[in-house]
């Protein structure tokens, strides 16, 4: 397989966002999200199985293993069997890729639940949510369930096309571009009591057409309306934290923006950048609408194509200077570990990924029960919100390190509560079941 | 279903608390609930499993990229130079130092780890050095001391020896006598003056300390006055090195005469039966209490 023209055989080199994530995995720091979907029969893992063998062709981004390389980390094609894997305690936490046969993918299932686990390197969502529609298709072909496939996507019939392997970021590159600013650190909340590195997840159900009319109501998208109530918790936290006005740092979230529809590339590789909105507290308390008015204005700004191209600019520039290029691993990779957060994690409070509606086909409405986003949260932000639309509803999946501390959840549901949206919750938190 | 009355959300069915505020879920008298499915199949695990974070592990790879570096550019220059016979000492400096400095970063940040991991470091260090010339000799008196420091620094402060400290005590005892046999034995190649005159004073001294101690700890006011401890302490002193000189002078003139410790022997003695007349006498006591000279 050659990927590149100049590269050799064998060497599939990392998409310009895939970068930062093998240097910078640790404990605290998995890089990896879980995507996965409850059918109301019961898994039987041998068909799973031969499913996923069905894939191993079709969808061949997905068929690598991850190399350390004398400059860069780097991907080459794997010709082991992928395995699936019994689901264990929690989601979107640290694996080792050994124990995966060197796959970045893996596969999880239980009673009822099929999941694709994916380090950030390989995919993102919308890569891992196209493995697994075709997963479901496959195996509910060989389960003998229904014969469908997903409205969007991939083919099964069809042979990998290029643009799958591509990294748009490089062909997006414009050399003549001015650089995205840097921006300052943002609020970190501290929380109270202990944390480690166990993920624990708090999955709230909401009606979507309960939040669509709250949110229409405020001329805002459900994403945006999602993304206000974070920033309003967070204000409140903040408040609390730190009474003085002044003293109070910007509160920003980290929105994953979707480029796909934007450039219009059908690529399998990351192709995803990261729209940072916020609130200045320092200025004054804001209200709900007025966090409202600022996430619509301040998303549409992030949408724009010829900022997203300087941010892109910014990103490749890093990857093609001379020194970065042709430094060694042995030094890049301590410095990646040291400046990420300096670069990233410091800019913004908290991470809220709305992955959008899944589109199901008729077939499998009535045999889906649940289906669920979840991301790994950050020692630098604890708390991470992955957010997922299926049928008539919306799983808000919080995903935490802290054991005791859940004020930002409690604040994030009460909220919607109080704005007349009746929330479901379920947890892996012990509630003496 | 239950709703939790703090939060007003709607809990999965069999729900004790609520997930976000633990409000006990309180059902009517004779409705039950079903447990519901949970949320994954296997329940959450009683620990993490723990590792090193981003940070710590970029600085400790930081380290090991700048000591390959380093040691490669070192090697070079002493090759090219001509100076490998004295390549080794810089070359182990350094590894040394980076040892050091990961050990530092990828262990817990107590004292009593730091503190071992760093003594130890610099005892093989010191021996290091010394056997840059294949013979080892004066890091054979360093070393152990670094370890006899460890042993009066570091080891009282381990949690179940700070619970015993009478053990703590026999063993820091122990180890000064096993550390003084071993200098005597190194620097003279048999015990020459060490069960003469080192194993005698010293054990005099513990015998002191052990009188002393032994007497403040029985006394009825608990809280020692800061006078008593510095004279008591002058006492086990003075003693001692008279103690020292007795048995010296037996070892170097054959004969027990005190030399130069007549005056400290004076001196123990008079602050002796001046700390014993205040413990008896209550006048004197009264004497020398503030409370008595101004009122």
């Amino acid at each position: 397989m050659r990927v590149q023209n100049s590269a050799p055989e064998g060497f599939i080199a990392l998409d310009n966002s895939a970068l930062i994530y093998p240097p910078t995995e640790a404990v605290y720091n998995a890089n990896t999200f879980r995507i996965s979907l409850d059918l109301a029969q019961t898994i039987r893992p041998e068909i799973l199985e031969q499913a996923v063998h069905d894939l191993m062709t079709r969808c061949s981004y997905a068929n690598v293993s991850l190399h350390k390389g004398f400059f860069w980390y780097y991907l080459s094609p794997n010709t082991k069997e992928m395995i699936i894997h019994p689901e264990g305690s929690y989601p979107s936490g640290r694996f080792f890729f050994k124990e995966n046969n060197s796959y970045l993918l893996r596969v999880v299932y239980s009673t009822h639940r099929i999941g694709v686990e994916c380090f950030h390197a390989l995919t993102d969502g919308s890569g891992a949510l196209s493995y697994l529609k075709l997963l479901v298709e496959r195996y509910c072909h060989h389960a003998g369930i229904a014969d469908f496939s997903f409205p969007g996507g991939l083919d099964f019939e069809q042979k990998p096309t290029s643009q799958e392997f591509s990294d748009p970021f490089q062909h997006l590159y414009d050399k003549s571009l001015p650089s995205y600013p840097k921006i300052s650190k943002a609020y970190h909340r501290k929380g109270f009591g202990s944390f480690d590195d166990r993920v624990k997840v708090i999955s709230a159900s909401i009606k979507t057409a309960q939040i669509k009319e709250r949110a229409r109501a405020r001329g805002i998208t459900i994403g945006e309306y999602l993304s206000s109530v974070f920033l309003y918790a967070l204000q409140q936290l903040q408040a609390e934290e730190i009474p003085k006005q002044k003293n109070r740092k910007p509160i920003r979230l980290s929105v994953p923006m979707n480029l796909r529809k934007i450039f219009g590339y059908d690529t399998m590789r990351n192709f995803t950048l990261f729209a940072v909105i916020g609130i200045e507290p320092a200025l004054g308390s804001y209200t709900f609408d007025e966090i409202a008015k600022e996430v619509h204005l301040q998303m549409a700004l992030a949408q724009d194509r010829k900022r997203l191209l300087s941010q892109i600019k910014r990103n490749v520039t890093g990857e093609r200077t001379p020194l970065i290029r042709f430094a060694p691993n042995i030094l890049k990779n301590p410095l990646f570990k040291l400046l990420s957060d300096f670069l990233g994690d410091d800019q913004y409070s908290g991470v809220i990924s709305n992955i959008g509606q899944m589109v199901l086909p008729p077939e499998l409405a009535d045999s889906i029960k649940r289906l669920d986003f979840h991301l790994s949260p950050g020692l630098l932000n604890k708390v991470a919100i992955a957010v997922i639309g299926y049928l008539d509803t919306l799983a808000i999946n919080f995903t935490s390190f802290f054991n005791e501390d859940r004020e930002l959840e409690r604040l994030f549901c009460t909220f919607l509560v109080e704005d007349g949206i009746q929330v479901t919750l379920s947890t892996n938190r012990n509630t003496d079941r | 279903m239950a709703y939790c009355v703090q939060c007003g959300v709607k809990l999965e069915e069999g729900s004790k608390q609520c997930p976000l505020c633990n409000t006990e879920v309180l059902l009517p008298k004779g409705v039950q609930e079903q447990p519901s499915e949970p949320l994954f199949a296997q329940p959450l695990p009683p620990a993490g499993m723990g590792g090193i974070t981003k940070t710590r592990k970029g600085v400790i790879e930081l380290i090991l990229s700048l000591f390959v570096v380093s040691e490669l550019t070192v090697a070079l220059s002493m090759i090219l130079s001509g100076n490998v016979a004295h390549s080794f000492i810089p070359l182990f400096s350094i590894a040394m130092a980076a040892l050091s400095l990961i050990l530092a970063f990828s262990n817990k940040p107590t004292f009593q780890r730091q503190a071992s991991i760093q003594f130890l470091l610099a005892a093989v260090y010191l021996l290091g050095i010394d056997a840059a010339d294949r013979n080892l000799s004066w890091s054979l008196v360093a070393s152990p001391a670094l370890g006899l420091l460890w042993m009066y620094v570091v080891f009282p402060s381990h949690a179940r020896i700070s619970k015993a400290p009478r053990r703590s005590v026999v063993l820091v005892v122990l180890s000064t006598l096993a550390y003084l046999a071993l200098v005597n034995g190194v620097l003279s190649g048999s015990l020459t003056w060490f069960v003469p005159v080192a194993l005698p004073s010293l054990l005099v001294l513990v015998v002191l300390c052990w009188v002393f101690l032994f007497w403040f700890s029985r006394r009825r006011n608990k809280s020692i006055p800061l006078a008593d401890i510095v004279l008591g302490t002058l006492v086990v002193l003075f003693l001692s090195a008279t103690v020292f000189d007795l048995f010296l002078s037996k070892y170097q003139r054959g004969v027990f005469i005190l030399r130069w410790s007549e005056s400290l022997l004076l001196s123990g003695l008079i602050i002796l039966l001046f700390l014993v007349s205040v413990s008896v006498s209550r006048r004197v006591r009264r004497y020398f209490t503030s409370h008595n000279r101004h009122s």
